[in-house]
């Protein structure tokens, strides 16, 4: 049985179908490439899962459970963890407490508790930011910055990351280093989809890719086949962007 | 830890060290010249009754018992509006739904009920409040939320005189003083010096417990709710459920802090509890001395309160309400951070400088 399951996940907003009868499923251990040019409703499939967005129609299942209408924290409590596209930490909490928050228990009466040093350093120390701990956001460079929203969807302990465009600009070295963190993120057993707008970063990294277009799903298949797809060729034409 | 290099720092430094040793983890740590402030505060506030009338400022007993409610109703607010950023602008329902319930409890039930009845009950009604409030209202975001919680002032505020058969409506209810005993000793708040302390320990007891509050993961999450709420519940926190527990936690100390002024003033009326203008100087209170850190409110407080009873009475009875908005302005406009946080954060540098830790 897969672990992630989505079954015509159907989002609108008024008029406009932003998600179009999507369904794809995820196996355990996979890495899935999500890509479709901008404003196809990539981030949108995100903002569904992680219940930031109500869904319109259609079901969501993670891990044998039905999660459509969870709300975001009963969804990451089940082992679901996104990487926003837009990097949102807290700015008055230093790197280390940025973490920390992520490992604090929903509880009211949990004062104490939470990661310790040594957890936090190891959390950072999986995307290389255990340099950085005591630095506050908005001193980090980009790629670190985005290094710091991995590092905090590691500490909820996810079972499987959604990756929203996390080599967005990033230079080549960046991105290269990025894939093989991925990949090591993937042997100790973490599940992935990543959204990105081309195959540039996927290509290596991804076992299958998911292509949508319009919020339709207009292709599924390895990352040879996908490359080679006219109609993803076609969808990428009308737009701006090179594949 | 520190060095202990400098002149002043050294000797300080070392004593706030074993403090921050055994302390520091719970209530965050201090150099030597904090430490210094917050135990030369203390001593100042317990020797009152000492120093007071040696140097012929009797009434500065009552001054300081007024200003240690108040700022128990300041640090309450803190607690929830301050560290969520949930502003609420009609926090004296809670104080005054306390105080409004001693009253109607003395004033309609019995007159000899004791505190152990009616303090309790009091801190029921702001919690009943509080979350009459909260859990509707909580949903709503910036002046929205701002908005439900001070028309739920004025509500209250009009109760009061609709009720008037029960509340006596302008002119209030009497509750009469505080007596009680510990261990055969009498406590009555008819004595200014027995007053102050019963005013103060409360206080004291209750900035402890905040600043726990503050200072572990729940004030972390209060925090973190207000600079980023998304991001919270992207960590798996649900931030509905804190920010009623923030409601939860500020209730009592103003339950509390409603009970006490209720006796202190020994009549409950809508104009000294729940007019609007009260919680817009527990508000006040609060910025002046800076949000968000439970020590800057009682600062707040403490000012505010002493030069309103006494410094400013110079000016008359409404000058000195006139002269005292405007120096809040001043603070809002020049040293929105607060006065108290301010001179927290000299003394750190000042401390660094003479050799302690940062
Ligand atoms: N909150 C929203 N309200 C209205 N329209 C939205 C909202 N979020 C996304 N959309 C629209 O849905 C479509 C898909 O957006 P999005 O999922 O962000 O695309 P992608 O991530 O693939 O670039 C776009 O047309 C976008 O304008
Ligand atoms: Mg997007």
């Amino acid at each position: 049985m897969s672990l992630f399951r989505l079954d015509g996940l159907t989002k609108r907003f008024g008029g406009l179908v932003a998600v179009d009868d999507l369904s794809f499923e995820v196996d355990r251990g996979e890495i899935v490439g999500l890509i479709g040019p901008n404003g196809s409703g990539k981030s949108t499939v995100f903002n569904c899962t992680m219940g930031r967005y109500k869904v319109s129609d259609g079901s969501i299942h993670f891990d044998g459970s039905e999660i459509t209408d969870y709300r975001t924290h009963e969804v990451v409590e089940n082992g679901l963890s996104r990487v926003s596209q837009e990097s949102n930490p807290i700015t008055e909490m230093p790197v280390a407490a940025n973490i920390k928050l992520f490992t604090l228990p929903n509880s009211v009466l949990a004062f104490r508790g939470g990661a310790t040093d040594e957890e936090i350093y190891q959390y950072a120390a999986r995307i290389d930011l255990e340099d950085k701990l005591e630095e506050m956001p908005d001193e980090l460079p980009h790629a670190d910055i985005r290094r710091l929203e991995i590092a905090k969807a590691l500490a909820t302990e996810p079972e499987m990351l959604l990756l929203d465009e996390p080599f967005a600009g990033m230079n080549q070295q960046e991105i290269n280093d990025l894939v093989d963190k991925f990949e090591e993120l993937r042997e100790e057993g973490i599940t992935m989809i990543v959204v990105d707008h081309n195959m540039g970063g996927l290509m290596k990294l991804a076992d299958r890719i998911v292509v949508i277009h319009n919020g339709s799903k207009i292709a599924e298949g390895s990352p040879e086949e996908i490359a080679e797809n006219e109609a993803v060729k076609r969808a990428y034409l009308g737009s701006t962007e090179a594949m | 830890m520190s060095s202990d290099t400098g002149r002043l720092g050294g000797p300080l430094n070392s004593i706030a060290d074993g403090y921050n040793d055994r302390f520091g983890q719970v209530f965050g740590e201090l150099n030597g010249l904090q430490f210094a402030l917050i135990i030369g505060s203390l001593l100042v506030l317990l020797l009152v009754p000492v120093w007071a009338p040696l140097l012929g400022m009797s009434g500065l007993l009552r001054t300081l018992a007024l200003a240690s409610i108040w700022a128990i109703l300041a640090m309450g607010w803190d607690i929830q509006s301050g560290y969520t950023g949930y502003i609420s602008f009609g926090h004296a329902v809670l104080s005054g739904g306390a105080a409004y319930t001693t009253a109607l409890l003395i004033g309609n039930v019995n007159p000899d009920l004791s505190l152990a009845v009616t303090l309790p009950l009091s801190v029921l009604a702001a919690l009943t409040i509080g979350l009459v409030i909260a859990v509707p209202s909580l949903r709503l975001k910036g002046p929205y939320f701002s908005l439900v919680t001070f028309v739920a002032g004025l509500i209250f505020y009009q109760l009061t005189y609709a009720f008037s058969d029960y509340t006596g409506g302008e002119l209030g209810v009497r509750v009469g003083r505080i007596d009680f005993t510990v261990g055969g000793f009498e406590i009555t708040t008819f004595d200014p010096v027995m007053r102050y302390y019963v005013m103060l320990v409360p206080m004291l007891l209750i900035a402890v417990t905040l600043l726990y509050v503050a200072r572990s993961n729940v004030g972390m999450i209060f925090v973190a709710i207000r600079e980023n709420e998304t991001a919270v519940s992207a960590a798996g926190i649900d931030t509905t459920k804190f920010k009623i527990w923030s409601f939860v936690l500020s209730s009592i100390p103003m339950g509390i802090g409603g009970w006490l002024l209720a006796h202190f003033y020994g009549t409950v009326n809508p104009l000294n509890f729940l007019l609007v203008d009260r919680s817009i100087e527990l508000i006040a209170m609060a910025v002046v001395g800076g949000m968000s850190s439970i020590l800057g409110p009682i600062g707040g407080a403490f000012l505010v309160i002493v030069l309103r009873e006494e410094v400013l009475r110079i000016f008359g009875a409404t000058g000195r309400w006139v002269m005292l908005w405007t120096l809040i302005l001043l603070v809002l406009v020049f040293a929105r951070d607060g006065l108290f946080r301010k001179l927290w954060h000299y003394l750190g540098r000042l401390g660094s400088r003479d050799g302690g830790e940062n």
